[in-house]
């Protein structure tokens, strides 16, 4: 059975929301036909690495440009802050001397760096010193494969985001009903309503950015919904700690599972300011800035 | 919403259309054009199309072809700053509401014609004392022989110095509910007793009027829809008025002019990222905007959900127009060359405080939204 996308990204949303971890790796890679190692994996779509084929073909006497005798790699370099890097297979994504490839890196040969996000996340950094990649374990992929990986990662970052966001909202309005002060729920203030509003409106913007991208995977899409998640959680999570009040400002309120996953999850796979610059861009080369947005 | 082969076909066929308009002057993307850009030949030209009435029924006339695709005509329309306020009311407001509340007759009289881009119409709704607090109207509806007497006074009412017909709401009975013993009808903008006089705009523009209704004589069968339903008549349509693209795109032709300019030059990071951002954000606020127009074709409640449109993006467009000054300093001017980026911004900025006002004050509607919240959890 193949689950969509929409399905995928709709799973991630809920993750989101539970702070839990969703079907990252799947939604990543699930255009890809690439069957997930056994146990815990993660993907890490990365440039900077050093690759080199393990087995290049003996240029002195053959033609040169003879490529290897087969597909197994080395590979150097730095995996910075992989989800889980440490303690799972790491699927990586990266260019390579013939193009791109997809390789597994599993951590217990390299030099694991345990770190965490703002949320308690594993963050880890892996160090590949000439790391030996079987010639079986490598697939190579087209650059439109690689292209589509990275919109993925983008637009799954976005869910978790547009469920983390679902969450502040949840958790915002259950304070603000039970909560009374001055002899009234918070709820029946009109300045908290108004605030309350703006979360719950800037929630649901960046869900439905998110829908859409889902819908059609296009790279303005995904750039539009990663970039208004990104942008938008200053302001869901201002909100959320403001109508909170002082507990929520603590580790007696869960509302810091979502809040501190918000802030770390905007800068990962592309911050705001990444997205926004290819956007802008891309409505500076098309004639027509409407047509970008409604294809 | 997601675009078929047949919305796709329908927007291309409007892009045509606006190109053909462009290159005969008509067009000149002008922000807010759907409040200002009055003229009736471009709305005749758009009727021909078969654009004005695409939602109502074709035995009436219309086009038969649901809310989403009249959404993808609105958008390109507004995108593109074309002029449609002649035809703007009778197209998302009183066409529907005929059809929803009036007679055979009324319908037979009016919906034909309104698809056509023959019949103009305002909205009798505010007055000095009935903004937000719309049940507060005082404009009395008396019986008389054959039919009724208006009197009262109607403020903010656009074009009904140049339309042909308003929707007033006026009240036709004392009740402790204020919501009851409202009526709406269909007054004919050059009866006896009907005089204008012009509210101006800002910018100088004339649009909105004081519609004074003294002892206007409305015959039986243009009262539409059952006497003492009007409040209910008036609040069911307001999803369909929050939430439309009108919400959200008054400004974009600003943004349109500025990436013109932009390309003149080579754009800094800064302003490529800057505008960017706008981007993402209005295509957020559309695909939200879309999922509205979805749940009303499917007969879903929407009102919570267009209130929220309605806030987000009439916040959008005013918050456009100071991005768009920041990204690209120029001085507003309205004596600037029309079409220019300088007369654009001015005409903008002139309009803003009016984005996030009309069709229901953001505060108010945000009081919706939160109690939409309430009624969930």
């Amino acid at each position: 059975m193949t689950t969509t996308l929409a399905t995928r990204v709709a799973a991630l949303c809920e993750a989101g929301r539970l702070a839990g971890p969703g079907p990252f790796a799947e939604t990543v890679l699930g255009h890809l036909d690439v069957v997930l190692p056994e146990g815990p994996s993660t993907v890490a779509i990365a440039d900077g690495l050093s690759l080199a084929y393990a087995h290049p073909a003996v240029t002195r006497v053959g033609p040169i440009g003879t490529s290897g005798q087969d597909a197994a790699l080395r590979v150097s370099g730095t995996l910075p802050r992989v989800p889980y890097g440490a303690t799972s297979t790491v699927l990586v994504l990266t260019e390579g001397p013939r193009g791109p490839v997809l390789f597994p890196v599993d951590p217990a040969r390299a030099t694991a760096v345990p770190g965490t996000n703002l949320a308690g996340e594993p963050r880890d950094t892996l160090q590949l010193h000439d790391y030996a990649v079987a010639a079986d374990d490598v697939r190579p992929l087209t650059p439109a494969e690689l292209a589509e990986a990275g919109l993925r990662a983008a637009l799954a970052r976005a869910a978790l985001i547009a469920g983390a966001a679902e969450r502040c909202v949840e958790l915002t309005a259950r304070h603000t009903t039970t909560r009374v002060q001055f002899g009234r729920p918070l709820s029946h203030f009109q300045a908290v309503k108004q605030e309350e509003a703006r979360l719950i409106e800037e929630s649901a913007l960046v869900r439905a950015a998110v829908d859409a991208a889902a819908r059609e995977l296009s790279p303005v899409g995904v750039a539009a919904a990663k970039a208004q998640a990104s942008a938008s959680v200053a302001e869901i999570a201002r909100i959320a700690h403001q109508l909170h009040g002082a507990i929520g400002f603590t580790q007696l309120s869960e509302l810091r599972f979502a809040t501190t996953r918000l802030w770390s999850w905007r800068d990962e796979d592309g911050d705001e300011s990444h997205w926004t610059a290819l956007l802008g861009r891309a409505a500076l080369a098309a004639d027509d800035v409407w047509a970008l947005l409604a294809v | 919403m997601t675009e078929t082969n047949d919305t796709r076909k329908l927007r291309g066929e409007v892009r045509d259309f606006l190109a053909e308009e462009r290159a005969r002057g008509t067009v000149l993307g002008r922000p807010d054009s759907w409040l200002t850009g009055w003229d009736p030949d471009f709305s005749r030209r758009l009727a021909g199309r078969g654009w004005v009435g695409m939602a109502l029924p074709p035995r009436y006339g219309g086009g038969g072809r649901g809310f989403a695709a009249r959404v993808v005509v609105i958008e390109e329309l507004l995108a593109a700053g074309a002029p449609v306020s002649a035809h703007w009311v009778a197209d998302r407001q009183a066409g529907p509401s005929i059809l929803a509340h009036g007679t055979e007759e009324q319908r037979q009289r009016f919906l034909p014609a309104i698809a056509a881009g023959r019949c103009f119409f305002s909205i009798g709704m505010s007055e000095q004392e009935a903004g937000s607090d719309l049940a507060n109207v005082r404009t009395r509806a008396e019986r008389v022989p054959g039919g009724w007497r208006l009197t009262g006074t109607k403020k903010w009412t656009g074009g009904a110095h140049v339309n042909d017909y308003a929707i007033v709401l006026a009240r036709t009975g004392e009740h402790e509910d204020r919501h009851q013993g409202l009526s709406q009808f269909i007054v004919d903008l050059r009866a006896p007793g009907v005089r204008t006089e012009p509210i101006h705009l800002l910018t100088g523009e004339h649009t909105f009027n004081w519609f004074h209704l003294d002892g206007v004589e409305v015959p039986d069968d243009m009262l539409l829809g059952q006497e003492g339903d009007g409040w209910k008549q008036v609040t069911g349509e307001l999803a369909f008025e929050r939430s439309g693209p009108e919400r959200y795109l008054s400004t974009f032709p600003l943004l349109v002019s500025l990436t013109r300019e932009l390309r003149r030059g080579a754009a800094t990071p800064d302003q490529q990222a800057r505008l960017g951002a706008l981007l993402a954000r209005i295509s957020a606020i559309r695909q939200l905007s879309l999922g509205v127009a979805d749940a009303l074709d499917a007969g879903r409640p929407a009102d919570v959900r267009a209130a929220l449109v309605k806030d987000l993006g009439t916040r959008l467009e005013g918050d456009l127009v100071h991005e768009v000054r920041r990204i690209l300093p120029r001085t507003a001017d309205t004596g600037a060359t029309p079409g220019s980026y300088p007369h654009h911004l001015a005409y903008a900025l002139l309009h803003s405080p009016g984005y996030t006002l009309r069709g229901g004050t953001n505060e108010i509607l945000r009081g919706i939204i939160t109690r939409g919240l309430e009624r969930q959890s």
